[in-house]
């Protein structure tokens, strides 16, 4: 598809999904993810009078062989969970339209931009984000605290995994591939073992992290990515978000930016429930095995097509399993 | 590896600084990246065929200790691996920490030197 092609595409979807004739403008290829390509366009018409406002177009590749053991939501599901996200005061982007097969641009959905850097490195370096850096732990509690607000009835399309079965779903994955490492057996035994019981269920978002955030002077603009939204333990989502990958090597374990005490009490006041460190600690320690097998993933499925940058996360799974025993042993990671 | 020179590591080394030193400087955007990663990657190579003969040595000796009989450090590890999941060992076998420690130090001193002081 040509660039005028989408363009054309893209008024013409505009038009169907908000009833308003539109005009599209300096349609541009983003660097997407791996599974993506996202366009960023501006459109006067689709939202108020001819103001011409910044949009988003997201379209989800066919995922080939896609992992059915484990959460992922189609574009479509992705787009209604930010919506149900954005009731609970959750700052997901704003959907303009959830396109269908009519509008002949693939499966994905139109949001409005918002401005703002998402690049973890300079988040957690530059000077202009120091007061951001300040706010955001606060910030990610608070976040996180509403997205779990989201009534699961609002987005029963997504998997349902409690703590045990979200690692027995990781077993499983290992095993599909008959890969056999003994740090990663051992890590599958101990998370298995020690898989909190008897937790409250809530909607997650499941990839709250750095480099999924858009950041402003501010802080905290906007959460992306929500292709791994799932029901299960709500403190899954605190413990990724301070696992060691994701900090960019910036200074405090919550993103590289933040300190424990700061997110936990932000989450406990905006959400009235406890956090308990050690449940929050098993899913940093889960969450570290999770990337392990991510790893595991990216640098074996269809390796030979994938192209350098993706073969060479493969050689990252030691990272996280390093960092795993660190946390069972008791050692800070 | 045949015995003729310059060994591989040499030539990895020179390919590294050409990308580095000469091309990177010239690159922006994709290309920058990609050549940054690709550059990563043969140092990978590199510290792999330095590193790693004598990692297998020892690890070898290591799972033998640990397995209870001789192998190959493959085979014996997939054991290993069969004994941790089918509870033949001990999740806090002291042993089995030193071991699997070990072995994530070995593969990270190819794969990310600066990860375990980071």
């Amino acid at each position: 598809m040509s660039d005028d092609d989408v363009q054309l595409r893209l008024e013409a979807a505009l038009e169907r999904h908000t009833g308003r004739a539109a005009k599209v403008y300096g349609v541009q290829r983003l660097t997407g993810g791996a599974n993506r390509t996202t366009m960023a366009f501006e459109a006067s018409g689709a939202g108020d009078g001819d103001t011409r406002r910044g949009y988003i177009l997201q379209i989800g590749a066919q995922v080939l062989d896609p992992i059915e053991a484990l959460p992922q939501a189609s574009p479509a599901e992705q787009a209604r969970l930010m919506m149900a996200a954005a009731q609970t005061g959750a700052p997901a982007p704003t959907v303009v339209a959830i396109l269908d097969s009519a509008d002949g641009l693939g499966e994905g959905y139109i949001t409005e931009r918002v401005g703002g850097e998402t690049l973890g490195p300079r988040i957690l370096r530059e000077d202009r984000f120091a007061a951001a850096r300040r706010a955001m732990a606060r910030q990610c509690g608070e976040i996180l605290a509403a997205i779990h607000r989201v009534d699961p009835a609002a987005a029963p399309f997504l998997k349902r995994q409690d703590a045990a079965e979200h690692v027995a779903a990781h077993r499983s994955v290992v095993d599909s591939y008959d890969f056999k490492l003994p740090a990663l057996e051992l890590a599958l035994r101990w998370s298995a073992e020690h898989a909190p019981r008897g937790h409250r269920l809530a909607v997650l978002h499941g990839d709250f992290r750095t480099g999924n955030l858009i950041v402003g002077e501010e802080g905290i603009r906007c959460v992306l990515d929500w292709e791994l939204g799932q029901i299960g333990d709500p403190m899954q989502d605190l413990g990724w978000l301070c696992i060691r990958t994701w900090r960019f090597g910036g200074a405090g374990p919550v993103g590289g930016f933040g300190a424990r005490e700061d997110l936990f009490a932000a989450y406990e006041k905006a959400s009235g429930h406890a956090v308990d460190p050690a449940h929050v600690r098993f899913w940093e320690a889960f969450g570290n095995v999770k990337w392990a097998v991510d790893c595991l993933l990216l640098g074996t499925r269809g390796v030979e097509e994938v192209g350098i940058e993706r073969s060479a996360i493969g050689r990252r799974i030691e990272e996280p399993l390093w960092d795993f025993f660190n946390l069972i042993e008791g050692r800070e990671a | 590896m045949p015995q003729s020179m310059p060994r591989a590591p040499i030539l990895l080394t020179a390919a590294v600084k050409y990308l580095e030193e000469e091309l990177l400087p010239t690159l922006s955007g994709y290309h920058r990246f990609q050549t940054r990663v690709t550059a990563n990657v043969l140092n990978i190579v590199r510290r792999e065929l330095e590193l790693r003969a004598s990692q297998a040595a020892a690890e070898r000796e290591r799972l033998c200790a640990l397995v209870g009989h001789d192998g190959e450090v493959e085979q014996l590890s997939d054991e290993l691996c069969g004994m941790i999941r089918g509870g033949a060992i001990e999740l806090d076998d002291a042993r089995l920490r030193a071991h699997l420690r070990q072995s994530l130090a070995d593969a990270l001193a190819i794969n990310n030197p600066k990860w375990p002081s980071g």
